[in-house]
């Protein structure tokens, strides 16, 4: 981990080059430009509210078209850094055999550029929540840690994806599958206060009920999302109950996940 | 200390391609039951190659197609990873592996150069320092806000090359970029590789298939063959060795090919045919300038009366070169059924060093191709001198030669002599 930090000092003019290019690569023959990165958020946000007026959804005293795009704001980050991170090894064959540099960079600017995209989404939330006419409070300090660990979460799966991608190509083909599952198994179209209720409140599933809330939260997702929501909309500090399960997870395998990546990137250039 | 000291570095590569999911499935239960599984071959790309290299030597790296040449820079500028041993570089490296790497074709000629710039390990200062130079020497001041997707492949390599020799380094590595642009282009290059090998004091390796550039370059050569090193030293020596041996390949190569063109009637048959030297022993080269002795045997299932044997040599392309028939002999002869040998002998042999193959006809005395056959056997003209081979492309044959310069008289000698 010291020498991933290093690496990151070290090349942060290579990583911001490259996270440059990327945005600048992705928008340039485009008329909207860069006001595609937040076209995704609305328009499943537009969806979301359409459909919540069939099912009926409680989101609390937060108008739900704000409260689900607070949480599509941190999880299109989240989706989006993961899956273009298990694609940035093999998307720069050419780099990787003709070039020499740490490796992580790849995953690492993958993750930086959405974090740009990640930015705009905030203007257009500012806007919202003028609309909305709430009012931000002092909470909204947590934003740069949640997100901090929402990169973490990426990350984790990044470097061990980007490295298996390297090898077998399943990885990158079956990803989009897994993360669209896992959107539905995160509070992006319901709010988590669902969720507790149901199992900590009703305890539907019976004595089951603590255990599989505990496994739910094990997605870190599920604390990120809720954080996110509360700090910005609710004005209330983070659940950290929620979110201590899937803290632990990351803590763990994010070690074991770069461990893998930097024992596997000697042989990238051969396989690749 | 030595800026690159290599020990015992091997590199293996599994040969054939990835097994699919049913295949290692199979595999893996038949290891599982203690039975053993095919494994894909392995391929040594370098064997146990050591050497050093001190701070300041340019060395020159030869070899033929898939010698281990790339390999060996790969593992040097830590592309790649060694099986065994070790490639220890004390100082940073600026891998020129191939010029133009991790340009974008939608950006523009700007953007490119600092994407680049970066990529090869510059700051952005530096890059800001020496832009306008970078620009002057690609000679792209015209275009350099131009997307370079519509750059001509010449000005794409230009640039490359004007960004990835402004890198700072101790070591330069270079694959084969210099054979780049047109020749004023290419004039240009060498002029700045040699200001940066000359001035700058850098150490540089450079591996290229244009064996006169590497001799006139480099304070060293080193060749390798089948991944380990065939030679190492001074570049005359090694370049001429060089020479000696893709030669001897070309006629090995076209050996094997069977290139060999036959038309035969069947009459002639076990056609033997031989090159031999002046002791009359049989050979596969001459030195350039000597005698060729071409001996053929053969054996006849028919007695042929007056027959018109014709002897030549062509290029590995079948340029025919000489050809001389015993027609203009007038001298009448009986071939009677068995075995046979005749023998031409052309006192000297003009062509410069190359390969060359035998053509053999028999015509009956009606005029009938009763046999007729190319590349029966191919045979290797070497140099005289070193300095030949700098020539061979400016000629085909060699010969005598009397210059006259301020109403001197002057002999062309051999530096052999």
């Amino acid at each position: 981990m010291l020498r991933l930090a290093k690496n990151l000092y070290l090349h942060r003019e290579l990583m911001s080059v490259l996270a440059w290019k990327n945005i600048a690569l992705r928008y340039k023959q485009a008329y909207l430009g860069i006001a595609w990165a937040v076209i995704k958020p609305l328009t499943l946000m537009l969806i979301f509210t359409l459909v919540k007026s069939f099912v009926g959804i409680d989101s609390g005293n937060i108008p739900y078209p704000i409260l689900t795009f607070a949480a599509l704001m941190p999880w299109t980050f989240f989706q989006e850094s993961a899956s273009d991170g298990v694609n940035s090894v093999v998307g720069n064959t050419s780099l990787i055999k003709k070039i020499y540099f740490p490796r992580e960079i790849f995953p690492l600017t993958a993750v930086i550029t959405k974090l740009v995209e990640l930015g705009i989404n905030f203007v257009i939330l500012a806007g919202l929540m003028i609309w909305y006419q709430m009012l931000p409070s002092v909470y909204v300090l947590w934003v740069p840690l949640i997100i901090l660990y929402t990169v973490l979460a990426a990350l984790t799966i990044a470097f061990v994806g980007a490295a298996l991608n390297v090898y077998y190509r399943d990885v990158g083909a079956a990803l989009p599958v897994v993360l669209s599952l896992l959107m539905y198994a995160s509070p992006v179209i319901y709010p988590l206060q669902l969720v507790k209720d149901k199992l900590l409140v009703h305890q539907a599933a019976g004595e089951w009920s603590n255990l599989l809330y505990t496994l739910y939260t094990l997605n870190p997702l599920a604390g990120i999302i809720d954080a996110f929501q509360s700090v910005v909309l609710r004005n209330e500090p983070p659940d950290f109950a929620a979110m201590v399960p899937g803290a632990i997870l990351i803590a763990v395998l994010l070690p074991l996940s770069y461990a893998f990546f930097k024992r596997a990137e000697s042989f990238f250039a051969d396989v690749i | 200390m030595s800026i690159i000291e290599v020990e015992h570095l091997t590199k293996e590569y599994r040969l054939g391609a990835m097994q699919g999911l049913k295949q290692k499935l199979l595999h893996t239960a038949a290891r599982l039951r203690g039975k053993k599984t095919e494994q894909r071959p392995l391929f040594k790309a370098l064997d146990d190659v050591s050497f050093s290299i001190e701070q300041g030597e340019v060395v020159g790296i030869i070899g033929h197609n898939g010698a281990g040449k790339s390999t060996l820079l790969k593992m040097l500028a830590r592309i790649s990873t060694p099986t065994r041993g070790t490639a220890k570089v004390n100082g940073r490296i600026a891998p020129l592996i191939e010029v133009g790497a991790g340009f974008v074709p939608d950006f523009t000629g700007r953007e490119n150069v600092y994407l680049n710039g970066a990529i090869l390990g510059m700051s952005r200062q530096d890059i800001d320092k020496k832009f306008d130079e970078i620009v002057a020497f690609a000679e792209m001041e015209e275009f350099i806000d131009t997307p370079v997707k519509r750059y001509s492949s010449g000005m794409q390599v230009k640039l490359a090359f004007a960004v990835a020799t402004s890198i700072e380094s101790e070591i330069l590595i270079i694959d084969e970029v210099l054979a780049v642009g047109d020749l004023a282009f290419q004039r240009k290059c060498f002029d700045r590789m040699d200001d940066v090998i000359r001035r700058q004091g850098k150490t540089v390796l450079l591996v290229s298939h244009n064996i006169r550039q590497v001799e006139r370059m480099c304070t060293r050569v080193m060749m390798l063959s089948h991944g380990s090193i065939l030679q190492d030293g001074d570049p005359h020596a090694t370049c001429d060795r060089f020479y000696q041996v893709s030669n001897q390949t070309i006629s090995h190569q076209k050996a094997k090919d069977r290139s060999t063109r036959v038309i035969s009637s069947g009459e002639v048959q076990d056609i033997e045919v031989a090159v031999l030297d002046a002791q009359g022993s049989e050979a596969d080269s001459l030195t350039e300038g000597s005698a060729l002795r071409i001996r053929i045997r053969f054996t006849l299932n028919q007695p042929l009366t007056n027959p018109e044997f014709h002897i030549g040599t062509h290029t590995t392309d079948f340029v025919y070169l000489t050809g001389e028939s015993t027609a203009v002999l007038g001298q009448s002869h009986e071939f009677s059924v068995g075995s046979h040998e005749i023998e031409q002998l052309i006192p000297v042999y003009p062509m410069v060093p190359g390969t060359y193959g035998i053509r053999f006809a028999v015509i009956d005395q009606r005029g009938r191709v009763v046999f007729h056959g190319e590349s029966l056997r191919f045979f290797t003209v070497t140099a005289k001198t070193m300095d030949a081979p700098l020539q061979d492309e400016l000629r085909l044959v060699s010969v005598p030669i009397e210059w006259k310069l301020q109403g001197k008289h002057y002999f062309k000698q051999d530096k052999s002599n």
